[in-house]
Protein backbone atom coordinates (compact mmCIF):
# COMPACT_ATOMS: atom_id res chain seq x y z
CA UNK A 1 0.00 0.00 0.00
CA UNK A 2 1.49 3.15 -1.35
CA UNK A 3 0.92 6.87 0.54
CA UNK A 4 -1.87 8.28 -0.92
CA UNK A 5 -0.73 11.32 0.01
CA UNK A 6 1.94 12.47 -2.88
CA UNK A 7 5.50 12.54 -2.66
CA UNK A 8 7.14 16.02 -3.01
CA UNK A 9 10.86 15.66 -4.05
CA UNK A 10 12.62 17.48 -1.60
CA UNK A 11 15.66 18.47 -3.96
CA UNK A 12 12.97 20.86 -5.23
CA UNK A 13 11.06 21.39 -2.33
CA UNK A 14 13.51 23.82 -1.06
CA UNK A 15 12.62 27.88 -1.77
CA UNK A 16 16.16 28.73 -3.18
CA UNK A 17 15.85 25.92 -5.15
CA UNK A 18 12.57 25.56 -6.10
CA UNK A 19 12.84 29.13 -7.53
CA UNK A 20 16.22 28.08 -9.45
CA UNK A 21 14.54 25.42 -11.33
CA UNK A 22 11.58 27.48 -12.01
CA UNK A 23 13.82 30.27 -13.63
CA UNK A 24 15.39 27.62 -15.56
CA UNK A 25 12.20 26.16 -16.75
CA UNK A 26 11.48 29.41 -18.38
CA UNK A 27 13.90 28.97 -20.86
CA UNK A 28 13.33 27.54 -23.88
CA UNK A 29 13.86 23.99 -24.28
CA UNK A 30 17.60 23.34 -25.55
CA UNK A 31 18.62 26.83 -24.23
CA UNK A 32 21.30 27.40 -21.56
CA UNK A 33 22.34 30.22 -19.82
CA UNK A 34 25.68 31.35 -18.59
CA UNK A 35 26.47 31.47 -14.92
CA UNK A 36 27.00 35.30 -14.23
CA UNK A 37 23.67 36.05 -15.96
CA UNK A 38 21.76 33.51 -13.56
CA UNK A 39 23.25 34.94 -10.64
CA UNK A 40 21.98 38.27 -12.16
CA UNK A 41 18.20 36.70 -12.60
CA UNK A 42 18.39 35.31 -9.20
CA UNK A 43 19.86 37.61 -6.78
CA UNK A 44 21.93 34.95 -5.48
CA UNK A 45 26.17 35.26 -4.38
CA UNK A 46 27.95 33.03 -6.57
CA UNK A 47 28.80 30.57 -4.07
CA UNK A 48 25.07 29.98 -3.04
CA UNK A 49 23.68 29.31 -7.07
CA UNK A 50 26.91 27.04 -7.05
CA UNK A 51 25.98 24.95 -4.31
CA UNK A 52 22.64 25.10 -5.20
CA UNK A 53 23.31 23.89 -8.46
CA UNK A 54 25.51 21.29 -7.21
CA UNK A 55 22.28 19.65 -5.29
CA UNK A 56 20.40 19.84 -8.57
CA UNK A 57 22.93 18.61 -10.67
CA UNK A 58 23.74 15.48 -8.18
CA UNK A 59 20.09 14.88 -8.75
CA UNK A 60 20.48 14.82 -12.19
CA UNK A 61 17.79 17.91 -12.86
CA UNK A 62 20.59 20.19 -14.26
CA UNK A 63 23.19 20.05 -16.75
CA UNK A 64 26.48 22.53 -16.53
CA UNK A 65 28.76 23.00 -18.99
CA UNK A 66 31.94 24.55 -18.77
CA UNK A 67 33.18 26.33 -22.07
CA UNK A 68 35.65 28.62 -22.73
CA UNK A 69 34.87 31.85 -25.09
CA UNK A 70 38.04 32.70 -26.20
CA UNK A 71 40.40 32.64 -23.05
CA UNK A 72 37.57 33.43 -20.48
CA UNK A 73 36.08 30.12 -19.11
CA UNK A 74 32.23 30.29 -18.78
CA UNK A 75 29.78 27.84 -17.45
CA UNK A 76 26.41 27.28 -18.66
CA UNK A 77 23.86 25.96 -16.59
CA UNK A 78 20.61 23.95 -18.06
CA UNK A 79 17.58 21.95 -17.32
CA UNK A 80 17.66 18.66 -18.29
CA UNK A 81 15.07 16.63 -19.57
CA UNK A 82 14.71 14.59 -16.24
CA UNK A 83 14.83 18.41 -14.52
CA UNK A 84 11.78 19.53 -16.65
CA UNK A 85 10.08 15.91 -15.96
CA UNK A 86 10.74 16.52 -11.90
CA UNK A 87 9.12 19.92 -11.81
CA UNK A 88 6.46 19.02 -13.91
CA UNK A 89 5.67 16.06 -11.09
CA UNK A 90 6.34 18.15 -8.35
CA UNK A 91 3.69 20.73 -9.86
CA UNK A 92 1.36 18.17 -10.33
CA UNK A 93 1.90 16.99 -6.59
CA UNK A 94 1.35 20.21 -5.73
CA UNK A 95 -1.79 20.68 -7.21
CA UNK A 96 -2.77 17.19 -6.18
CA UNK A 97 -1.82 18.83 -2.29
CA UNK A 98 -4.63 21.74 -2.50
CA UNK A 99 -6.95 19.09 -3.55
CA UNK A 100 -6.34 16.61 -1.38
CA UNK A 101 -9.99 14.50 -1.44
CA UNK A 102 -10.39 14.34 -5.31
CA UNK A 103 -6.73 13.32 -5.16
CA UNK A 104 -7.09 10.66 -2.83
CA UNK A 105 -10.26 9.55 -4.30
CA UNK A 106 -8.02 9.33 -8.01
CA UNK A 107 -5.08 7.42 -5.79
CA UNK A 108 -7.94 4.71 -4.27
CA UNK A 109 -9.31 4.19 -7.73
CA UNK A 110 -5.95 3.59 -9.36
CA UNK A 111 -4.88 1.27 -6.54
CA UNK A 112 -8.12 -0.69 -7.05
CA UNK A 113 -7.27 -1.05 -10.50
CA UNK A 114 -3.41 -2.11 -10.22
CA UNK B 1 15.19 40.56 -2.59
CA UNK B 2 15.10 38.14 0.22
CA UNK B 3 18.05 35.42 -0.88
CA UNK B 4 19.75 34.96 2.39
CA UNK B 5 16.17 34.37 4.19
CA UNK B 6 15.35 31.75 1.65
CA UNK B 7 18.51 30.14 1.85
CA UNK B 8 18.31 30.36 5.88
CA UNK B 9 15.05 28.55 5.22
CA UNK B 10 16.48 25.61 2.74
CA UNK B 11 14.96 22.90 4.36
CA UNK B 12 11.81 24.38 5.74
CA UNK B 13 10.11 23.42 2.74
CA UNK B 14 7.32 25.59 1.66
CA UNK B 15 3.42 25.57 1.58
CA UNK B 16 1.94 23.87 -1.68
CA UNK B 17 -0.28 26.86 -2.18
CA UNK B 18 2.64 29.35 -2.09
CA UNK B 19 5.19 27.01 -3.68
CA UNK B 20 2.98 26.97 -6.35
CA UNK B 21 2.62 30.59 -6.80
CA UNK B 22 6.38 31.12 -5.87
CA UNK B 23 6.99 28.49 -9.59
CA UNK B 24 4.81 30.65 -11.43
CA UNK B 25 5.35 33.93 -10.69
CA UNK B 26 9.35 33.31 -10.87
CA UNK B 27 8.82 31.80 -14.54
CA UNK B 28 6.93 34.21 -15.38
CA UNK B 29 9.44 36.80 -14.04
CA UNK B 30 12.36 34.70 -15.46
CA UNK B 31 10.86 34.83 -19.17
CA UNK B 32 9.86 38.75 -19.26
CA UNK B 33 13.76 39.43 -18.51
CA UNK B 34 15.13 37.27 -21.21
CA UNK B 35 13.12 39.13 -24.04
CA UNK B 36 13.04 42.38 -25.36
CA UNK B 37 10.23 44.66 -24.12
CA UNK B 38 8.67 45.55 -27.47
CA UNK B 39 6.35 48.44 -25.39
CA UNK B 40 9.83 50.04 -25.00
CA UNK B 41 10.42 49.41 -28.63
CA UNK B 42 7.74 50.22 -30.01
CA UNK B 43 7.56 53.36 -27.97
CA UNK B 44 11.09 54.50 -29.43
CA UNK B 45 10.49 53.75 -33.19
CA UNK B 46 6.88 55.75 -32.53
CA UNK B 47 8.74 58.58 -30.77
CA UNK B 48 11.65 58.51 -33.52
CA UNK B 49 9.09 58.29 -36.36
CA UNK B 50 6.76 60.59 -35.20
CA UNK B 51 8.95 63.67 -34.35
CA UNK B 52 11.33 62.96 -37.30
CA UNK B 53 9.34 62.54 -40.08
CA UNK B 54 7.28 65.72 -38.48
CA UNK B 55 10.46 67.97 -38.33
CA UNK B 56 11.53 66.82 -41.78
CA UNK B 57 8.22 67.67 -43.21
CA UNK B 58 8.04 71.22 -41.25
CA UNK B 59 11.78 71.78 -42.47
CA UNK B 60 10.91 70.98 -46.40
CA UNK B 61 7.75 72.40 -46.80
CA UNK B 62 7.94 75.28 -43.99
CA UNK B 63 4.68 74.21 -42.39
CA UNK B 64 3.74 73.31 -39.30
CA UNK B 65 5.11 74.07 -35.83
CA UNK B 66 8.80 72.07 -36.11
CA UNK B 67 9.77 74.19 -38.55
CA UNK B 68 13.46 74.01 -38.83
CA UNK B 69 16.21 75.05 -41.41
CA UNK B 70 16.45 72.32 -43.58
CA UNK B 71 19.87 70.89 -42.99
CA UNK B 72 18.94 71.20 -38.81
CA UNK B 73 15.84 69.68 -39.86
CA UNK B 74 17.85 66.28 -41.32
CA UNK B 75 20.30 66.17 -38.99
CA UNK B 76 17.42 66.23 -36.05
CA UNK B 77 15.71 63.07 -38.26
CA UNK B 78 18.74 61.31 -38.15
CA UNK B 79 20.22 62.12 -34.85
CA UNK B 80 16.27 60.26 -33.51
CA UNK B 81 17.25 57.18 -35.92
CA UNK B 82 20.64 56.76 -34.35
CA UNK B 83 19.37 57.28 -31.15
CA UNK B 84 16.17 54.45 -31.78
CA UNK B 85 18.79 51.89 -33.27
CA UNK B 86 21.39 52.14 -30.18
CA UNK B 87 18.42 52.34 -27.88
CA UNK B 88 17.48 48.68 -29.50
CA UNK B 89 20.59 47.42 -29.81
CA UNK B 90 21.52 47.97 -26.18
CA UNK B 91 18.03 46.65 -24.68
CA UNK B 92 17.98 43.71 -27.01
CA UNK B 93 21.68 42.77 -26.03
CA UNK B 94 20.78 43.08 -22.02
CA UNK B 95 17.75 41.07 -22.23
CA UNK B 96 19.37 38.46 -23.88
CA UNK B 97 22.75 38.63 -22.59
CA UNK B 98 24.20 34.99 -21.71
CA UNK B 99 21.78 32.95 -23.22
CA UNK B 100 23.20 30.10 -25.92
CA UNK B 101 21.09 27.46 -27.54
CA UNK B 102 18.23 27.69 -30.57
CA UNK B 103 16.47 30.56 -29.38
CA UNK B 104 19.05 32.92 -29.58
CA UNK B 105 20.19 31.68 -32.96
CA UNK B 106 17.12 32.46 -33.78
CA UNK B 107 17.42 35.91 -32.82
CA UNK B 108 20.76 36.47 -34.28
CA UNK B 109 19.48 35.25 -37.29
CA UNK B 110 16.77 37.58 -37.27
CA UNK B 111 18.92 40.71 -36.00
CA UNK B 112 20.88 40.38 -39.06
CA UNK B 113 18.15 40.56 -41.47
CA UNK B 114 17.80 44.08 -40.14
CA UNK B 115 21.43 44.63 -41.05
CA UNK B 116 21.33 42.83 -44.00
CA UNK B 117 18.06 44.53 -45.10
CA UNK B 118 19.35 48.69 -44.74
CA UNK B 119 22.61 47.51 -45.80
CA UNK B 120 20.91 46.71 -48.99
CA UNK B 121 19.00 49.82 -48.99
CA UNK B 122 21.92 52.18 -48.58
CA UNK B 123 23.38 50.31 -51.76
CA UNK B 124 19.91 50.96 -53.68
CA UNK B 125 19.90 54.45 -52.59
CA UNK B 126 23.76 55.03 -53.54
CA UNK B 127 23.38 53.70 -56.81
CA UNK B 128 19.80 55.45 -57.78
CA UNK B 129 21.38 58.87 -56.23
CA UNK B 130 24.46 57.97 -58.75
CA UNK B 131 22.31 57.26 -61.62
CA UNK B 132 21.09 60.73 -61.04
CA UNK B 133 17.73 60.78 -59.59
CA UNK B 134 16.41 64.35 -58.44
CA UNK B 135 15.81 64.71 -54.83
CA UNK B 136 12.26 64.32 -55.21
CA UNK B 137 12.59 60.78 -56.50
CA UNK B 138 15.13 60.14 -53.67
CA UNK B 139 12.64 61.87 -50.91
CA UNK B 140 10.30 59.04 -52.39
CA UNK B 141 12.76 55.63 -52.07
CA UNK B 142 14.12 56.35 -48.92
CA UNK B 143 10.98 56.13 -46.90
CA UNK B 144 9.14 53.86 -49.02
CA UNK B 145 12.38 51.45 -48.98
CA UNK B 146 12.67 51.81 -45.19
CA UNK B 147 9.28 51.35 -44.92
CA UNK B 148 8.92 47.92 -47.13
CA UNK B 149 12.02 46.56 -44.93
CA UNK B 150 10.44 47.34 -41.45
CA UNK B 151 7.31 45.86 -42.91
CA UNK B 152 8.24 42.86 -44.10
CA UNK B 153 10.46 42.18 -40.97
CA UNK B 154 7.32 42.44 -38.67
CA UNK B 155 5.63 40.66 -41.02
CA UNK B 156 8.40 37.56 -40.32
CA UNK B 157 8.73 37.86 -36.86
CA UNK B 158 5.03 37.86 -36.51
CA UNK B 159 4.80 35.24 -37.94
CA UNK B 160 8.04 33.31 -36.41
CA UNK B 161 6.92 34.32 -32.98
CA UNK B 162 2.78 33.68 -33.60
CA UNK B 163 2.49 37.38 -32.38
CA UNK B 164 -0.25 39.01 -34.01
CA UNK B 165 0.18 42.73 -33.14
CA UNK B 166 3.94 42.39 -34.33
CA UNK B 167 2.46 40.88 -37.64
CA UNK B 168 -0.44 43.50 -37.43
CA UNK B 169 2.16 46.63 -36.88
CA UNK B 170 4.13 45.17 -39.87
CA UNK B 171 0.90 45.01 -42.19
CA UNK B 172 0.40 48.80 -41.11
CA UNK B 173 3.98 49.97 -42.18
CA UNK B 174 3.66 48.60 -45.38
CA UNK B 175 0.37 50.42 -46.21
CA UNK B 176 1.92 53.35 -44.86
CA UNK B 177 4.62 53.02 -46.76
CA UNK B 178 2.60 52.33 -49.93
CA UNK B 179 0.24 55.45 -48.98
CA UNK B 180 3.36 57.74 -48.55
CA UNK B 181 5.11 56.98 -51.52
CA UNK B 182 1.79 57.52 -53.86
CA UNK B 183 1.54 61.09 -51.65
CA UNK B 184 4.91 61.61 -52.95
CA UNK B 185 7.86 63.75 -51.57
CA UNK B 186 7.49 65.82 -49.29
CA UNK B 187 3.72 64.71 -48.40
CA UNK B 188 5.40 60.90 -47.84
CA UNK B 189 7.20 62.02 -44.32
CA UNK B 190 4.29 63.33 -43.36
CA UNK B 191 2.67 60.15 -43.64
CA UNK B 192 4.97 58.31 -42.75
CA UNK B 193 5.15 60.39 -39.50
CA UNK B 194 1.76 60.68 -38.56
CA UNK B 195 0.51 56.64 -39.61
CA UNK B 196 3.65 54.92 -39.25
CA UNK B 197 4.71 56.52 -36.40
CA UNK B 198 1.21 56.58 -34.69
CA UNK B 199 1.04 52.68 -35.81
CA UNK B 200 3.99 52.28 -33.78
CA UNK B 201 2.77 54.05 -30.56
CA UNK B 202 -1.01 52.47 -30.83
CA UNK B 203 1.45 48.78 -31.05
CA UNK B 204 3.03 49.74 -28.09
CA UNK B 205 -0.20 50.39 -26.01
CA UNK B 206 -1.79 47.12 -27.44
CA UNK B 207 1.41 45.30 -26.39
CA UNK B 208 1.10 47.03 -22.78
CA UNK B 209 -2.57 46.54 -22.99
CA UNK B 210 -2.05 42.50 -23.41
CA UNK B 211 0.02 41.96 -20.75
CA UNK B 212 3.05 39.39 -19.95
CA UNK B 213 2.63 36.66 -22.47
CA UNK B 214 3.93 33.31 -21.19
CA UNK B 215 6.04 31.49 -22.97
CA UNK B 216 5.92 33.51 -26.72
CA UNK B 217 9.84 35.34 -26.91
CA UNK B 218 9.84 38.35 -28.27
Amino acid sequence: MSDPQPDLDPVIHAPARLRLVAALAALDDGDRIAFPRLQQLQGLTAGNLGAHLRKLEDAGYVAVEKTHRGRTPTTYVQLTRRGRQALEDHTAALRALLEPVTARAAAGRSEGAA
Amino acid sequence: MGTTTQHDQDDAGLDPREALALLDAERTRTQQRLVPDLRLLYGTWGVAWLVGFLVLWSSTTGRGPLALPPVAGGAVFTGLLVAAVVVTGVHIARRTAGVRGASSTQGAMYGWAWLLGFGCMASVMASAAGAGASPDVLGVLGPAVSGLVVGLLYLGGGAMWQDRAQYSLGVWILLSSAVGALAGYPSNHLVMGLLGGGGFLVAALVVAARGPRAGAPA
